[in-house]
């Protein structure tokens, strides 16, 4: 009985159903039928168990980091003499560890949500906000990410990927909202408010029906629901973003306008590649 | 050679792709074993990061003739959650104190629902015998074969079997009981 119940687990978890090694030992079918249920269930909790993706991607960029650098101190060794290594092998690990860091990170830096790069992507710029001098420059920094999450969001909306918009729409929340308390921050500190000017901004109205093209990129049901999410998350960014004009510091608001200007036109964009259909 | 043989070589050799892909077929199901392991989240981060820092300092010494690389990375899984529980001076228990992140979701109720599936697969399975509940925790958390449960573990495939059928009847038995 172990092992016929080990072989259905290996063939379920090969992606066989339980009918059909059910079918494969009648003779044991009812005392395999519970364990074989259970084990279904054991699966889709172990399954549901995920680590945090920030949390994942930190640690990824450390230990790529540490890769890269343990490999050209092994290659340093092989080359350098023996009394050269002791000076050789600390100035090695120091210049190494700082270009394979640069290297990955640069490349990077074009690397969109599906690509394997894009993990170190956003772990640099997790440590990019960690070493940030001041919190204005933490804030102008969450702004640019913003920005980028935004073009990401056009850019897979372009590819037709729109399982990724979603996403990218709460990362997009997640950096305003610590541009938002950057900015409160600077309020108890008594660095602000400046000058209020909130500028209205819509985007453009949403076609009234999904056209033949919005029903070529996916169902029409879908599209509508994914316009409306994306119309949530843009009146959101920008209740955010204008609360936080209302209250940046001087030399934080150019970078807040330009976060303003830029999210409407990747909004807008994103909006109109949905609704005309991936190319 | 097969596909993750090449990869492993050229992850040994010094191929930064290699080492990510490993990463990436590696990282979540030794964080769900480690998780089931020790039942908090922030010491389930930290060890299987250590996981990791050990593999990368012993890839050099792995050989294929001794065991499959699952088999290995999860050995030195299992000995940093040994070592983990003998510095801590802890019986080796579940910690009640934390939730696991449920897979990404953007449906609350669901996510309510998931972690609650969560805590109760964990408490279940803090009741089984410690070696049932490792053989479980590699099959289910890890997706481990028996054969490469029984390398990661010095045990016969054999006795890996029999622990698996009575740590699924027991768990069926428990669930049954929690309706």
């Amino acid at each position: 009985m172990e092992d016929i119940l080990n072989e259905c687990l290996e063939r379920i978890f090969k992606g066989e159903s339980i009918e059909t090694c059910l079918n494969a030992y009648p003779e044991q079918a009812s005392k395999l039928e519970p364990l074989l249920k259970t084990s279904l269930v054991l699966m889709r909790k172990s399954a549901a168990i995920q680590p945090d993706a920030e949390y994942k991607a930190r640690a990824q960029y450390q230990l790529q980091a540490m890769f890269y650098a343990k490999h050209e101190r092994a290659e340093k060794r092989a080359r350098i003499p023996v009394w050269h290594r002791k000076w050789a092998v600390a100035m090695t690990t120091v210049l190494v560890v700082l270009l394979a860091g640069i290297g990955t990170v640069a490349a990077s830096a074009s690397a969109l949500p599906d690509d394997a790069l894009y993990p170190v992507k956003l772990a640099a710029e997790q440590v990019r906000v960690t070493l940030a001098f001041s919190d204005v420059d933490e804030a102008k920094l969450h702004l640019q990410f913003a920005e980028r999450r935004a073009d990401e969001m056009t850019e897979m909306a372009r590819q037709g990927k729109s399982d990724k918009i979603s996403m990218l729409t709460e990362q997009i929340a997640k950096h305003l909202d610590k541009v938002f308390v950057v900015e409160e921050t600077q309020l108890v500190e008594g660095k602000g408010p400046g000058v209020q000017e909130v500028r209205p901004r819509a985007l453009a109205p949403p076609s009234p029906a999904p056209s033949e093209e919005a029903e070529a990129y996916g169902v029409g049901k879908d599209v509508e629901e994914l316009k409306a999410v994306l119309s949530q998350s843009w009146a959101k960014s920008l209740a955010a973003l204008e609360g936080a004009l209302d209250k940046a510091p001087e030399k934080l608001k150019p970078a807040v306008e330009q976060a303003i200007d830029s999210l409407a036109k990747d909004y807008d964009r994103t909006i109109s590649i949905i609704e005309s259909g991936s190319s | 050679m097969s596909i993750e043989k090449d990869v492993v070589s050229r992850a040994i050799k010094g191929d930064g792709k290699a080492f990510a892909q490993l990463y990436e077929e590696h990282f979540d199901k030794i964080y769900r074993y480690v998780y089931l392991k020790v039942g908090n989240e922030t010491e389930a981060e930290d060890l299987t990061q250590d996981v990791f820092v050990k593999a990368l300092e012993a890839i050099g010494s792995y050989r294929w003739r001794n065991l499959p690389f699952a088999s290995w990375i999860f050995r030195i899984a299992h000995n940093q959650v040994v070592d983990y529980f003998r510095k801590q001076g802890k019986v080796e228990k579940v910690d009640l104190e934390d939730d696991a992140a449920p897979a990404d979701e953007s449906n609350p109720a669901h996510i309510a629902e998931q972690k609650f599936e969560i805590a109760e697969l964990r408490d279940n399975i803090k009741k089984l015998s410690p070696s049932q509940r490792e053989v479980i925790s590699l099959r289910f958390g890890a997706e481990l074969s028996t054969a490469e449960i029984a390398e990661a573990l010095g045990k016969s495939a054999g006795t890996v079997k029999a622990l698996q059928y009575n740590g699924i009847v027991a768990l069926r038995k428990m669930m049954l009981g929690n309706r």
